[in-house]
């Protein structure tokens, strides 16, 4: 099979030990702790006060501000109380539920009529934001500016050992399709292209017969199995062969990229009236049964990992997200959000806990970086603290996808040098 | 459970390492080695333990005094063991001849023909240049990764400026008369050359300056490993050495009024002899040492078979690629200061201008583009 890519990246081993397993609903705890900052932007203002009933999808917290999305009970009980904890990337406020385990329903009413106002205001009212990791919410991001004349899926999943997108498409590829379908009518467009990796054959399998069977307008674009296939601007490339400028958006180049979970939520918010409280999720890595998991919001990680047979004693590494871009966690006592794809565990044998070396300038990083930047000097100009001469280098152009410091023989922390620099460079005003 | 938080990525390539690198390097440079033994005998053996015990001993020393920490532990984190030193070692073996007789010194061993069995003096330069290549450009400007010149490459040179006068590179001289086949190198004289005269180029020969040089073949094997391995890029070598056919054959072929097929034979001839083949696989390509971008590379590759040839065409020296290498070394950090690739979907800022104008000019977009 021909396959589109785009130029630079590294072949990272796929892990996808967890391919075959179907999602399976894990059970929600006794209690529930559900963030009000699931998303870019503001935080959802409160909007229930303690004891109050709530039931599965009762509004929770309102959406405060322009970026901003709706957060939804994911089970029906009683509000304990709101309370600061923390998340991978910071504190926020969590309305804490004790689950009376009835799983009592309330769902959003019937969409009026098919309008394109009308759909947007459901996915603002459902609360659907962009299910990949970024967390920005649909409703904005479906009402474009500038013209768009090309929805892509991104559904390569390049991360190593994440397998729910995949099971999403496998197991509910008409809903995700439908749901990508009403995305592209919104955009204005009457066709849309799914971008996938061709390390997924029965996914795109599926994909075709579900197209075939119920006329949907898509194009399967098979890309090449490599790391970053999935980072928005390698995937446009791989697709379309546009080239978004640097510094800019897809939406510069007329390019709107939704992902395959959101389009999925899409459709049950607007064809089944369910606001999003619920995700698939992967438990992965060294834990005693792998598993690809229906999870609500709010249940913390911990819950996950008991379902899924509690972790080894020689992990040493908990991840939320994939290995090369995912945030390495202290504990397993954080919640459940809308964007949280995959909780991996890393033995010490998997994770990276060498000590840096010296860099030996063998240019390795330079050639795996899909962005085309000079790595090297970034690292080396951020560690001296000269923040221009590491900005000179491409510094800003940085998607911190990691291939970097995976090519690097010394076992540079380069992200983190660029992250660092990225951070001072935006302070310094430089 | 105690977990560790740090920045992503999470994992690593596990085959990556700088230690795979540098064994991968040796495992190149050993048909190199192999075929030097086997022209230049036992005395190449005797350069190479000499050159690895000093090398070896040079930068733990140093790294046990800079650390201050002269306890086990001090050795355990001594940079060592990347092996980058044994590189360096083997390298400066091959770069030297077999035996380098200072003729004031004499502590040589001769036997009743007189060839020499043993010599002193050789030892003493390995060691010396060991010394030099390791402390001096190495680890005084940071250790692996931050020398400004090849170290092999400088140490050569400062043991044939040193002591080249002394009679420790004079390859023709007498006492080499039963090693040498042919006597000089070819480039001393820059002869006629016949064809069974290249095949012995090229099949290996003792009538090179460096032990290392004597055969083509096992440096080409070394090229073919290194490029397979992904740990060098061919391009270096092949660009090096096509530029340095192009330059000779202007600068020193068509001068000379040479004429007919030899005009062939003495550009292959320039190009199998001198550490020209030896040095574009293994020193040009040396990651510290050369640009990290493709076209810094490319203008590294070229100067060096540029001034390489001027050396061999108007210089004093027969041969002049250590010098063409290092001289090339210090135009690096211009190059990675002046050559930055381009970015992913990066603009042209000229064509931003125009836009400017006109955006500017309508008076819509105009903030847009002044922001990029």
């Amino acid at each position: 099979m021909k396959t589109s890519t785009f130029k630079h990246g590294i072949h990272v081993p796929h892990n996808k030990m967890t391919e075959h397993s179907p999602l399976v609903d894990c059970p929600a705890p006794n209690t529930v702790y559900i963030p009000l900052a699931q998303h870019i932007g503001k935080p959802a203002k409160p909007c229930v006060a303690a004891g109050d009933k709530v039931k599965a999808g009762t509004l929770v917290g309102c959406a405060d501000g322009f970026v901003s999305a709706n957060v939804f009970s994911s089970v029906s009980g009683t509000v304990k109380c709101i309370e600061r904890r923390k998340t991978p990337t910071g504190n926020c406020d969590h309305v804490v539920i004790e689950n009376d385990g009835l799983y009592e329903t309330e769902y959003l009413p019937p969409v009026a009529d098919r309008s394109r106002d009308c759909i947007l205001a459901r996915l603002k009212d459902a609360g659907i934001v962009g299910m990949g990791g970024a967390g920005f919410p649909s409703h904005i991001k479906y009402a474009p500016k500038t013209p768009v004349d090309c929805f892509i899926i991104n559904a390569a999943e390049c991360e190593p050992f994440i397998t729910c997108d995949c099971r999403l498409l496998i197991e509910h590829t008409e809903d995700v399709l439908h749901g990508a379908d009403i995305l592209a009518g919104l955009l204005g467009l009457d066709r849309f292209y799914i971008g996938i990796e061709d390390n997924k054959p029965q996914a795109i399998g599926e994909i075709e017969r579900v197209c075939r069977e119920y006329k949907i307008p898509a194009t399967v674009v098979v890309c090449k199995s490599k790391y970053p296939q999935g980072a928005e601007k390698q995937l446009i490339y791989s697709v379309t062969k546009r080239k978004v400028p640097t510094g800019g958006l897809p939406a510069d180049v007329g390019v709107v990229v939704g992902n395959v979970h959101t389009a999925y939520s899409v459709y049950e918010a607007v064809e089944k009236n369910i606001p999003l409280f619920r995700r698939a999720m992967t438990v992965t890595g060294d834990i005693s049964e792998p598993k690809n998991i229906w999870v609500r919001t709010g249940t913390l990680y911990s819950d996950c990992v008991a379902f899924c047979g509690g972790i080894p004693s020689d992990s040493v590494k908990t991840v939320s997200g994939g290995p090369m871009m995912g945030f390495a966690l202290d504990d397993t006592t954080y919640s459940v959000t809308k964007t949280s794809g995959a909780l991996l565990f890393l033995n010490g044998t998997d994770a990276n806990t060498q000590k840096p070396q010296p860099c030996i300038n063998c240019g390795k990083c330079a050639g795996a970086c899909p962005m085309k930047l000079m790595p090297m000097y970034i690292d080396a100009y951020t560690l001296r603290g000269d923040y221009g001469a590491a900005k000179r280098y491409g510094a800003m152009n940085c998607i911190e996808c990691g291939c970097c410091a995976f090519t690097c023989p010394a076992k540079r922390p380069i992200v983190q040098s660029v992250k660092l620099a990225k951070r001072k460079i935006k302070e310094m005003g430089l | 459970m105690k977990q560790t938080v740090s920045a992503s990525p999470h994992i690593t390539n596990p085959k990556n390492s700088t230690r795979r690198i540098m064994i991968d390097v040796l495992i190149a440079l050993a048909p190199c080695l192999i075929a030097a033994i086997v022209f230049y005998g036992y005395h190449v053996v005797i350069n190479l333990v000499v050159c690895l015990i000093f090398c070896f001993g040079t930068e733990l020393l140093y790294g046990l005094i800079i650390s201050k920490n002269f306890t086990k532990s001090g050795v355990k984190q001594s940079s060592v063991f990347d092996l980058s030193f044994a590189v360096t070692a083997v390298i400066l073996t091959l770069n030297l001849p077999s035996v380098m007789p200072v003729n004031a010194w004499g502590m040589n061993a001769v036997n009743a023909n007189g060839a020499i069995v043993f010599s002193f003096d050789t030892v003493v330069l390995c060691a010396l240049g060991s010394i030099f290549a390791i402390a001096l450009v190495k680890m005084l400007f940071g250790g692996i990764g931050r020398n400004f010149a090849n170290p092999a490459c400088t140490g050569r040179v400062f043991l044939f400026i040193a002591f080249g006068a002394a009679g420790a590179f004079n390859v023709s001289s007498s006492l080499f008369g039963d090693m040498a086949t042919t006597g000089a190198t070819w480039l001393g004289d820059k002869g006629a050359v016949g064809g069974s005269m290249l095949l012995d180029m090229f099949l290996g020969n003792t009538a090179t300056a460096a032990v290392g040089e004597t055969c083509v073949i096992a440096v080409l094997l070394g090229y073919i490993y290194l490029s397979v391995r992904r740990v060098i890029d061919p391009r270096v070598p092949l660009i090096t050495v096509a530029s340095l056919a192009l330059f000779v054959f202007l600068f020193d072929i068509v001068p000379s009024g040479i004429r007919g097929s030899q005009m062939f034979y003495r550009t292959v001839a320039h190009l199998l002899s001198g550490g020209l083949l030896f040095g574009s696989v293994f020193m040009a390509t040396d990651y510290a040492t050369s640009p990290n971008t493709v076209a810094g590379k490319a203008i590294f590759a070229v100067g060096i078979g540029l001034i390489t040839a001027l050396i061999r065409a108007f210089g004093n020296f027969p041969e002049g690629f250590s010098f063409a290498l290092l001289i090339m070394n210090l135009v690096v950090p211009l190059l990675d200061k002046y050559i930055i690739p381009k970015p992913f979907g990066y603009v042209k800022p000229v064509k931003e201008k125009k836009e400017k104008k006109s955006k500017n000019a309508d008076g819509a977009g105009g903030e847009k583009a002044v922001k990029s």
